[in-house]
């Protein structure tokens, strides 16, 4: 509860930040919806030419890459500017506020800064998944809704996770400039269907990182119902590497060593 | 003439050796490259499986992914990657001072330190794409009229690589009148990928706006220069973008002139 009025008072400071640079907001607001515009457009344009990817219609394909997009716009919204700014003040010394404060360092640190701008074209994802489900005559019912929001928030922690790991690695080598390229690079799996992955990338992205588990298994939920096998994989997967992230972040920590770090 | 070059030597090789500095960082980023690739490679690869021997828009897998092979390349020779933002730190920070007092010319000075970069950055990606070359080898199809492709492809990267970095320098001039230009570089980035040709071949896209696309810089990009070594335009189509291309390194830097000499006016210069 304590924390939870922490991180409102943060959302708070923020929301009132943004709203003091409302030009900044409406230009980064068009940059995500832009980047969204893209992951569609090309969906689009491939399938002026193919009937299907790995046995996905255009549609199907399109609720699979919405699902990646609204995970991707709450990592934005909540954690990302927290977590890019970590690796930047760990490099500068900065990273010192944090460790003064009367909390728990990861949660201060991953959390201190929300965006609005990411929260806001989490509606226009949402919308991709809605107009996708209504084009595929999808129907599902209160409970399928709610899974699907459990498993949002399940591929949620799995992004948070990737991310915090990545820029934990400034601890080690100082400059991090480049490893939030790799998390994109990763993302990039989550917009294809498991299908398409043959023996070897199916081992690496599906069952080593957890790139395609993210967005295919709440996709699926919606398109064939509730696979247990799958939930149980996601959750799994998120309890499994929030862990990891909690272990490299506190051990990167022991080598932080203020601004000569 | 040739000691006015002398200075533009020098800053070349100052940013040799700072961006050797940063060999590791080019060195990442090449090695996340293949992750795109490999997300391209599975991408194609299942695409392909819906079509008929005919291919999508007269092209195999194989052309496809060759395409995107070189595409990769392409980038880390001639891509502006962070050019706009240290503009952008050079006019924030006052450094630009500096440059206004020397008989030095900033886009020359500028203009030098990219070539460097990519010369660093280009041969650092042929790291990764070496590893990656035994499992693409058999896919990349590159045409066998190569002599005048080879011919006309080079000065159009040449081309490419002056309008990548003119846009980036633009950007970064706007910090004149802006405070932070990330947003917009951002946005920016966004609209080069589509239609830059780096999400899918522009010979995709319906033949309307595929027409309109080839009037844009965007085009000539990236899409242009990739296009010409893959095989995907034939020499009439080569020679007359080749003439756009020209047209629109010749516009940008006049935008270029007009941004620097507009910019100065506003420009404040405090301290020592």
């Amino acid at each position: 509860m304590n924390y939870f009025r922490i991180w409102l008072a943060s959302a708070r400071y923020s929301v009132v930040r943004t709203l003091m640079f409302r030009g900044d907001f409406f230009v980064w607001s068009l940059v995500e919806l832009f980047w969204m515009a893209t992951s569609l457009l090309t969906i689009s344009v491939i399938y002026e030419h193919t009937s299907s990817i790995a046995g996905w219609s255009k549609y199907e394909m399109t609720l699979l890459v919405g699902t990646s997009l609204l995970i991707q716009r709450f990592l934005m919204g909540f954690f990302w500017s927290s977590i890019f700014d970590m690796g930047r003040n760990v490099r500068s010394g900065n990273f010192d506020f944090f460790l003064a404060q009367p909390g728990n360092v990861m949660f201060m640190a991953t959390t201190r800064k929300i965006d609005p701008d990411g929260f806001l074209n989490s509606f226009v994802a949402l919308a991709v998944v809605l107009y996708s489900a209504h084009r595929l005559g999808l129907h599902p019912g209160a409970a399928d809704c709610a899974l699907y929001a459990c498993m949002v928030l399940g591929g949620l922690i799995i992004h948070y996770s990737i991310l915090v790991i990545s820029v934990s690695m400034v601890f080690w080598i100082t400059n991090a400039q480049g490893v939030e390229g790799g998390y994109f690079s990763l993302t990039e799996f989550s917009r294809l269907p498991k299908a398409a992955f043959g023996v070897v990338t199916s081992a690496i992205f599906v069952w080593g990182l957890p790139a395609v588990v993210v967005s295919n298994v709440p996709a699926s939920l919606l398109l064939h119902g509730f696979n247990p096998w799958w939930a149980l994989w996601l959750f799994g997967a998120a309890a499994g590497w929030f862990g990891i992230a909690v272990l490299v972040f506190h051990r990167g920590l022991r080598r932080y060593t203020s601004a000569s770090s | 003439m040739l000691s006015s070059l002398t200075k533009y030597r020098h800053a070349f090789l100052v940013g040799l050796q700072s961006n050797l500095v940063y060999r590791w960082n080019f060195a990442v980023r090449g090695l996340f490259s293949l992750f795109h690739l490999s997300a391209v490679f599975i991408l194609w690869s299942a695409a392909y499986q819906g079509v008929g021997s005919g291919g999508i828009n007269g092209f195999g897998f194989g052309p496809t992914i060759t395409y995107f092979v070189t595409l990769l390349v392409l980038q880390f020779f001639i891509s502006a990657f962070n050019e706009d933002y240290q503009i952008s730190e050079d006019i924030r920070n006052g450094l630009i001072n500096q440059f206004l007092l020397k008989p030095i010319n900033y886009f020359g000075y500028r203009l030098s330190i990219f070539v460097a970069a990519r010369m660093v950055s280009g041969a650092l990606v042929l790291l990764p794409l070496a590893v990656a070359l035994p499992f693409l080898h058999t896919y990349l199809t590159f045409p066998g009229d190569w002599g005048w492709r080879l011919a006309l492809g080079l000065p159009a990267m040449a081309l490419s690589a002056l309008i990548q970095f003119s846009i980036a320098y633009c950007f970064g001039l706007l910090t004149f009148w802006f405070l932070e230009i990330q947003g917009f570089v951002i946005l920016s980035m966004a609209v080069e990928a589509v239609l830059g040709g780096q999400m899918f071949p522009l010979d995709l896209l319906p033949a309307g706006v595929f027409a309109v696309a080839k009037f844009l810089p965007f085009y000539y990009q990236m899409y242009f220069p990739a296009a010409i070594f893959t095989g995907r335009i034939s020499q009439a189509d080569t020679i007359s973008g080749l003439g756009i291309e020209l047209c629109w390194v010749g516009i940008l830097f006049a935008v270029n002139r007009g941004l620097w000499i507009r910019g100065l006016r506003r420009h404040t210069a405090v301290g020592g």
